[in-house]
């Protein structure tokens, strides 16, 4: 995932807003635990997402206490004081995005990224390890997506939803594994959050693809909008908002059959603020540039 | 499952309270907004356990509000349209979507009419590949404008492709228009309530 999962800070009541703090602090604490140290660095507002929307759909209050930030101990923060297991979710999936990234840049990216990517990769190696043996699910999601997404690059007249469905489908998978079995409704609301995922997912793969139209001319790498749409950015940009507007729109009709039980407003505030802002800024700022 | 709940009132509430709680569900689940969508089957049974707890609420009361629940189910239309496709729409309905495209795919370059495209669309759209499904839905207005149906399924794609959230709050501002005959009747009730039945229209 790629950092586009943020909460709009100015349209957020100041509760929301310590409260979405506190998950964001309580799981890079979480890295810190359970891998190493450096592992609070991997620390991303996509897992700050997935943390939120599994405590949302826990039963009881997580509860906040205060405590000292361990990055910057001058600095203040909320912690939370339960809700381990779903920042031990989003702490795995974290790392484990992290890993078949770094593959993933080893593969296909430049000189310099390659040795740095390689010498990263020991470390990263060892926390995937240790992440999948907790949750074999989410590093089963995140291989599939990752060896499928190699496959269908391949195909060059690949268009914009079949290169997006391996990311869909991953996050539709991740998201899907925080639906308690015996829960009431539990086959529903897997059907919803598995949609919700689909959609987000694919936002967020078509979102990178938006961010990388120029430079994957440039470099000539596979890109599905510069497939299907062709290379002038400003005469489609319309359409890759369209586009993006829809996941928009179908990931919103799925939260609406949702049944959560906490930080509503805060997930409000990511799917109503939050994510078509993301997505206006960083598609009509960069035609201003190219212009 | 207790009726409340499902409404999200109090026992003690009153009949405008409940009255404009099931409204507000109604306009959220209602199925037009889902039209297409791989969740289109579950919105319709939510819509389903809000008409009964609506129902429900208003048989145990039995006050005057029942003559208005009774058009309440009447959102489910079974329309039916001649279809030289009937077998692949049943699919479709049954979620079967990888038969249907077995058999849509068969079908030979000649026979591919405007519901062909149609259906194709739907089988994407309900897969949550928009893109295909939009060109699909294009190609069948295209190749026939007059028909409603496929129309509407372009319409509601459109009208997807402009994200729009809590799009439904915005009702009380005239628009009856995407309400159908249940929230419709309310609707105009509202209205002419709200203008002192001077004739707004």
């Amino acid at each position: 995932m790629f950092g586009f999962v943020t909460v709009d800070k100015s349209e957020m009541l100041y509760k929301d807003f310590e409260a979405y703090k506190a998950v964001y602090c309580s799981l890079c604490k979480q890295l810190g635990k359970e891998y190493t140290f450096l592992s609070r660095f991997i620390l991303s507002y996509d897992c700050t997402f997935y943390a939120v929307l599994a405590l949302a759909l826990e039963k009881d209050c997580p509860g906040f206490c205060k405590g000292r930030c361990k990055v910057n101990p001058l600095k203040k923060c909320s912690f939370l004081i339960h809700g381990e297991e779903a920042l031990s979710k989003a702490a795995a999936l974290s790392v484990i995005s992290v890993y078949y990234k770094l593959l993933d840049n080893i593969a296909d990216g430049g000189f310099f990224e390659k040795i740095g990517c390689c010498i990263l990769k020991p470390f990263f190696s060892n926390w995937r390890k240790k992440a999948s043996l907790k949750y074999p699910e989410i590093d089963n999601a995140v291989k599939t997506m990752s060896d499928s997404q190699f496959e269908v690059e391949k195909d060059v007249h690949c268009g914009i939803d079949k290169a997006a469905e391996p990311t869909a489908t991953m996050l539709s998978t991740v998201l899907k594994l925080l639906i308690i079995n015996d829960a009431k409704n539990s086959v529903m609301q897997k059907t919803v959050i598995s949609n919700f995922g689909y959609f987000l997912g694919k936002w967020i793969y078509l979102m990178d693809a938006a961010v990388d139209f120029e430079s994957d001319i440039k470099r000539g790498n596979f890109n599905p909008y510069v497939i299907s749409y062709g290379d002038d950015y400003n005469s489609k940009v319309d359409d890759i908002n369209s586009s993006l507007d829809y996941c928009l729109s179908e990931a919103f009709l799925s939260y609406n059959l949702l049944e959560l039980n906490h930080f509503k407003s805060i997930i409000e505030n990511l799917l109503i603020h939050g994510l078509p802002k993301k997505q206006k800024s960083i598609l009509y700022k960069e035609e201003k540039i190219a212009e | 499952m207790n009726p409340y709940q499902v409404l999200g009132v109090s026992e003690t509430a009153s009949e405008t309270e409940i009255k404009n709680a099931y409204r507000e569900l109604a306009k959220k689940y209602h199925p037009d907004n889902y039209a297409g969508s791989p969740l289109a089957d579950v919105a319709e049974q939510k819509m389903k356990e809000i008409n009964e707890a609506y129902d429900t609420i208003c048989d145990m009361r039995r006050n005057s509000s029942s003559a208005n629940h009774t058009d309440s189910a009447s959102y489910n239309n079974s329309s039916y349209t001649y279809s030289s496709f009937s077998d692949v729409r049943r699919l479709i309905k049954e979620g079967r979507l990888d038969d249907a495209m077995q058999i849509l795919n068969g079908v030979t370059a000649a026979n591919r009419n405007a519901e062909w495209h149609f259906l194709m669309g739907m089988i994407f759209s309900r897969k949550g590949w928009n893109e295909q499904a939009y060109s699909y839905f294009q190609t069948a207005c295209r190749m026939d404008p007059s028909n409603q149906e496929f129309m509407s399924a372009l319409n509601n794609m459109n009208a997807r492709r402009t994200y729009n959230p809590g799009g439904y709050n915005t009702v009380g501002t005239g628009g009856c228009s995407m309400c159908d005959i249940c929230t419709g009747l309310m609707c105009m009730n509202c209205c002419c309530d709200c203008c002192g039945g001077n004739g707004c229209c």
